[in-house]
Formats: C-alpha cells, sequence, structure tokens
C-alpha cells in the first residue's frame, strides 16, 4: 500500500462529493443541447433551419446559469422557445444542485481537518528557518512559544484540542508559528510537523499525559535519530524508559519547581542570579530574598511535595507536613506530620508560631491561598511561598502579597527555553550550586560591576569561520587569543566591554567561569552577559582583523601594503642598531 | 594618532577638494576649468587607491571601491579632453566642455562617498 498524503485524501474527499452533482450536470447539459439542435427554427426562403451543436452549447451554457442574453444567433421557432423553457428549468436545477454541494463540501469537517492538514504541511515544509516542534499547548505550552517568540524563534505547534490551536491564531507572536489540531503521538502528524526536516532544531513533549509523551518521543526517535527531544514526565516509569533513549532530556516540572523552591529558601543568592537571568519581574541583582533560618512548614504532600520535601532535607532544614491523606511509610522517621487540611487549627497543631516559612504546596489554588490568608493572620512575619497552579489565577495570586509566588507550567516553560536558547546558562547554574555560595556571590559582584543595573543579555559566540573570521585568520596564523583581551573595548582600549564571560563550550566539555587569560581555540563556543551593545561591540572585534589585532596586542598595526613594508623595515633597522 | 590614518585622510579629502575646484564654474565654458587641477585631481587619486592596497577590512574595500570609480571618471574626463582639443590651444569646445565637466562631476560623488566612509568609520571607532 503507499502511503496517502493529506493532498490524496483532499482529492478523494472532493471527487466522493461532487461525482453526482458533475453527472447529473453533464446529463442535463447534454439532454438540453441535443434537445434544442434537434427542435426545428423558423423557416427561411422555403426550409426548416436547425441551430447547430455550438451554437446549441452557447445557448444552454447562457440560459442555465441564469445570464439569459436572449434568442441568439437568430430568432427562435415556437418550438424551440418550448424547449427553452425545459431547458431553463432543469438547468438551472443542476446547478443549484451543483453549488449546494460544494458549499456542504467546503463544510464538511473531514475536508477542513484534510485542508488544514495540507496547508500545515506546507507552510512547515517551506519554512527555512530553524524552528522547534511544539507538542502540546496548554500553559506550559503557551508560555514557551511566548518565550521562544521573544527570541525570535519559530515553533510549530501541535495540540489534540482545536479550541487551543484556535486561540493560537489570535496571538501576535513576533515569528509565524503554524499550529495543527491533531493527536501528536500520530507518526503521520509528527511528520507533517517536520521532524525530519532539515531546519528542525528540536521536539518539545509537552502534553499533560505521560503516556502521550513517551509516545511522542518514541515515535520522533524513530523517525529521526539525531533530532533532540526534550519530553515532560512526572512519574519514575515513564522517565526509567525515557532515560534508556539517547538524545533525549527529560524535565519533570516537579523536580523542577522543587529545586527551585529548595534553592530559594537554601540558595538565595544563587536564586536570585537564576532569576535575574531568565528576566523575572521585579528582580535586583545581588539583592536576594532574605529568607529567614528554622522550621518550615509544607501544606500538601502528593507529587510535588514528595519532591519538595526531599530536595529540603537534602539541604539540612526540618519541615513539618500537612496533608490529610499523607502515607506515614512514605515518610521517613522523625517528620512530623499533621493530618489534616490546611487550616487554622491544623497550622497551629504545626507549630506555626515559631516557624520560619510555609510553603503552600497543593493542587488547588483555592487551598493555596486561603492557607496563605491563615498564615497572615497566625504568623505575620512567616516567609510564605505559594504554588501558583493556573495561569488564570494570576491576579489572585499578585494581590496575595506572598513572598514567592511560583508557577510550575512557568517555570518547567523557562527552564525549557533555557535548554533550547542556552542551555550553557542550566549548567553553570547547576555547577554553581555545587559550589560554595562565596564563588557565586563573586560572580554576582562581578556582573554587578560590569552589567549594572541593566536587564542582562545573554548570547552565545562560536568560534568558526562564518560567526568569527577574524579569530579563525588570527588562530590559523600561529596567533593565540585569550578571553580577556577579546572582551576589551576597541574604543577605550584597554578598558573592558561591559560583558562577561560566564562559560566556554569546547569539544563537549563545558569550563565554567573561564579565567581572563584563558586562551580560546577554533570551534569554542562561548556564552556571554553583558548590554545589548556590547554585543555589537564584540561583532565588530570578531569580524575585522585590525579591531582584533588592536584589542590583542594594543597596537594599531599599518593597513595598507605601503605603510605595512614601512613598519617593517623601521623595526628592522631597529634590531640593527 | 595614526600616521597611516593622517596621510591617507589628507590624500582622500586632498582629492575631494581638487575635484571640487575643478567642477567649479559654467558647464560649458572652457576658461572656467583648468586642466591643470584636473590632471592634479588624478595623480592625488592614484596616490590615495595606492594607500589603501592590502587593507583586509570592510570599510577599506569600500574606501578602494570609491577611489577606483573616482579614477575612472576622472581619467575618462582627462581622455575626452585629449581628444577634444588635439592641439592644446584654446581648449575644447562647449559641447565637449560639458562632457567632460559632467563626468568630474560624477567623480565628485565618488569622493564625497569616500570622504563620509572615512570621517564616519573614524567617529564610530573613536580612538
Amino acid at each position: 500500500m503507499t502511503p496517502t498524503s493529506d493532498l490524496d485524501r483532499v482529492a478523494m474527499i472532493v471527487l466522493r462529493y461532487m461525482r453526482r452533482p458533475l453527472f447529473v450536470l453533464l446529463f442535463v447539459y447534454s439532454v438540453g443541447i441535443m434537445g434544442m439542435a434537434l427542435m426545428p427554427g423558423k423557416v427561411v426562403e422555403g426550409e426548416t433551419t436547425h441551430m447547430n451543436l455550438f451554437h446549441a452549447f452557447y445557448f444552454f451554457t447562457y440560459t442555465a446559469t441564469t445570464t439569459g442574453f436572449g434568442e441568439l444567433p437568430n430568432g427562435f421557432s415556437e418550438e424551440q422557445r418550448l424547449w427553452t423553457i425545459f431547458c431553463l428549468y432543469t438547468g438551472v436545477i443542476a446547478w443549484f444542485y451543483a453549488i449546494g454541494s460544494l458549499i456542504q463540501l467546503v463544510q464538511n469537517p473531514h475536508f477542513i481537518q484534510a485542508m488544514d492538514g495540507f496547508r500545515f504541511a506546507r507552510k512547515v515544509k517551506s519554512n527555512a528557518e530553524p524552528f522547534v516542534i511544539l507538542c502540546g499547548f496548554g500553559d506550559a505550552g503557551s508560555l514557551l512559544a511566548r518565550g521562544l517568540s521573544d527570541h525570535r524563534m519559530r515553533a510549530v505547534i501541535l495540540d489534540a484540542d482545536p479550541e487551543r490551536i484556535k486561540a493560537l491564531g489570535v496571538r501576535d507572536y513576533t515569528v509565524p508559528m503554524p499550529g495543527l489540531h491533531a493527536d501528536a503521538s500520530a507518526p503521520k502528524h509528527l511528520l507533517a510537523a517536520g521532524v525530519e526536516h532539515p531546519a528542525c532544531r528540536a521536539l518539545v513533549a509537552l502534553t499533560n499525559d505521560d503516556d502521550v509523551n513517551l509516545k511522542i518521543a518514541v515515535m520522533a526517535r524513530h523517525l529521526n535519530p539525531r533530532l533532540r527531544v526534550i519530553c515532560r514526565s512526572t512519574s519514575a516509569r515513564h522517565e526509567a524508559n525515557l532515560r534508556a533513549l539517547d538524545n533525549v532530556t527529560v524535565v519533570d516540572p516537579f523536580e523542577i519547581f522543587a529545586q527551585l523552591v529548595s534553592r530559594a529558601i537554601a540558595r538565595s543568592e544563587l536564586h536570585n542570579l537564576n532569576a535575574w537571568f531568565v528576566g523575572t519581574r521585579g528582580v535586583e541583582l545581588g539583592a536576594p530574598v532574605q529568607v529567614p533560618r528554622g522550621n518550615w512548614i509544607l501544606c500538601g504532600y502528593g507529587r510535588m511535595g514528595r519532591w519538595i520535601h526531599h530536595n529540603l532535607q537534602a539541604h539540612g532544614l526540618d519541615v513539618c507536613i500537612i496533608d490529610p491523606e499523607v502515607d506515614a511509610n512514605q515518610v521517613e522517621e522523625g517528620t512530623a506530620i499533621v493530618r489534616a487540611h490546611a487550616d487554622h487549627a491544623a497550622l497551629m497543631t504545626a507549630g506555626i508560631d515559631d516557624a520560619a516559612g510555609v510553603i503552600a504546596a497543593t493542587n488547588r489554588d483555592a487551598d493555596n491561598l486561603s492557607t496563605l490568608l491563615s498564615v497572615t493572620e497566625l504568623n505575620p512575619q512567616a516567609f510564605r511561598i505559594v504554588r501558583q497552579n493556573s495561569h488564570e489565577n494570576q491576579v489572585a495570586f499578585d494581590a496575595a502579597r506572598a513572598d514567592l509566588v511560583l508557577q510550575h507550567s512557568l517555570t518547567t516553560a523557562r527552564r525549557i527555553l533555557k535548554l533550547l536558547i542556552s542551555p550553557l546558562v542550566q549548567e553553570l547554574i547547576d555547577w554553581l550550586a555545587g559550589r560554595e555560595p562565596a564563588q557565586t556571590r563573586a560572580l554576582v559582584a562581578r556582573l554587578k560591576a560590569a552589567v549594572g543595573e541593566e536587564p542582562p543579555h545573554l548570547w552565545s559566540i562560536r568560534l568558526v569561520p562564518s560567526q568569527a573570521p577574524a579569530v579563525i585568520d588570527y588562530l590559523e596564523a600561529g596567533g593565540s587569543v585569550a578571553l580577556g583581551p577579546l572582551c576589551c573595548d576597541a574604543r577605550a582600549f584597554p578598558a573592558r566591554l561591559p560583558c562577561e564571560a560566564l562559560a566556554v563550550h569546547r569539544a563537549g566539555e563545558s569550563i565554567m567561569l573561564p579565567d581572563a587569560d584563558f586562551p580560546l581555540g577554533v570551534g569554542d563556543e562561548i556564552l556571554l552577559c553583558g548590554t545589548p551593545w556590547s554585543e555589537s561591540m564584540l561583532q565588530a572585534t570578531l569580524h575585522n582583523p585590525y579591531t582584533l589585532r588592536y584589542v590583542v596586542t594594543g597596537v594599531d598595526e599599518p593597513r595598507g601594503y605601503l605603510f605595512a613594508w614601512l613598519d617593517r623595515r623601521r623595526r628592522r633597522r631597529g634590531a640593527h642598531s | 594618532m595614526n600616521l597611516e590614518r593622517v596621510v591617507f585622510g589628507f590624500f582622500v579629502i586632498l582629492t575631494l577638494s581638487l575635484n571640487a575646484a575643478f567642477v567649479a564654474g559654467g558647464v560649458e565654458t572652457a576658461a572656467h576649468h583648468n586642466v591643470w587641477i584636473l590632471t592634479f585631481t588624478i595623480i592625488v587619486n592614484l596616490v590615495a587607491i595606492g594607500l589603501k592596497l592590502g587593507d583586509r577590512s570592510q570599510t577599506g574595500a569600500l574606501l578602494l571601491a570609491s577611489g577606483l570609480v573616482a579614477g575612472l571618471l576622472l581619467i575618462t574626463a582627462r581622455i575626452v579632453w585629449i581628444v577634444a582639443d588635439p592641439e592644446g590651444g584654446s581648449g575644447p569646445g562647449p559641447g565637449d566642455m560639458a562632457d567632460i565637466v559632467s563626468i568630474a562631476m560624477g567623480a565628485l560623488v565618488a569622493n564625497v562617498i569616500a570622504t563620509v566612509i572615512l570621517v564616519g568609520d573614524t567617529l564610530l571607532s573613536r580612538r
């Protein structure tokens, strides 16, 4: 069996729907034209004239379509007029029938879907820019699409819910983002979305169903083994399956969320740096949230609660759990448990009076918000961290004035965006998490000195001929370029540009926070953080051989042959004497 | 201060000034235009081209290109003058003179572009 495309389906549906109306038209036309040719016309000079076949066709065409030019080319006889009446009624009825069928076809849901699929596949195929396939357009999916649009990265979106795809049509993205209402786990739809397209950079499986995500990841792995897959998963069983596939990154929203919560509590300086990098509203670099030390109360012990508890314990914090359905066997010995909903009484039992803070982390926004109200009443000093489940409740959470509001769809979308746009940033954050807090503070001080109060601009450069021709030429000529001189400002040598190199990626390995005298090599990828204009200044250094020589050696070398020759002569003389 | 920039800037701006000095005056009047100024313009322009040879930067390439355009037009103008005034007496007639001056006017445009690039590049690099 040959594979059928959407175009084949469209053609088939059209043929099936239009077959009968077309036959009816053919029949009516044939009978009308023949009859008109056979009808005796006016008698001219004693002889009965007849209409020829071409004139009969011409007459029928303008009659059946109700144009009605009159009696052409000559006046009609009475017989012909009788036949005209017949032609008119049958022809018009046949046309109405055909047009009605056509309208019905255009409104047919199968036809609409086949046409959408065909147009979508054509749009994806003709796209030459790099793009990402996004399966699932829920809260996290739409936030990720917004982030990609801010970075001018295209996305192709698949979602099983037609309403979400309709909503996609009214978003004001900066780049085209074609969407299709289809089951993303069907390989046919993945192919239409461009899984095998050479410009496809990655596939992100973000549906709410772990089974569907696993299926998408497996299908994509078979269709294109080189494609990078990022997959959302919340269950250990699926995660084990996914980790067995290479080139697949598993993203667990609960784990990411729990990691953020525990870092906000135990490593506030790192949390502050991370929030500044991702551009969270109202974050000032070097001014971390002051989190009190002491006992914490965790409300809600589901999948998210377990992750948070686990991470907090790893940081050596004491936690008291409030949850009506917590199973004592799941919790380690020595952890205080209150089996109730997080109301006044439960909070009092858990020791809210001398608690350092409360984490409201149930999966119901109303419960979390009411817990916040109780906490504010019982212990206004307590630090309040709250989990926001639905993006729609944003205004209520803004009004609740919690110390830290974390929304897991947003944290997931940001993590995936970081993995797609600048994977080195996340590596750096994880690297810093494993080091002493003093190292993070030193980096923050350096960034504050270089970039200042402005929001950060992160970008990466690759030392390849297309992106840094001057550097490649210089290195291949036997010169050596260090990181520090490369970031010098050619207009005010030897002052530095307002940017800091955060990491260098070389041959599969990442070197974090390289020194200023770190020697660069061909093919290195450098992650930089600075102001937008420092990027364009650095671009000039990377492209112009004279600017590069100047920042590396501090000497403005002659450009033309004549002055280069004079320079060499002078130096030779200097060496002789 | 960079000696090469001084020397190159001198020749580029001198070409522009001499070119302007040549085209000033009535288009058809031979008495308003001096053939010596035209010859000097060509020489100074050729020196400026020579100084730019070997520059591998983008602005250097653009300066070389505009210098070549100006040189081509100025030499054409000089050849027309030679052809139109074979005896070296009273100068070319009004028709030929109009041709010569309009070609030199074209070279002036190329020289203005070269000067704008030079000044712009210097201002942007600010050192």
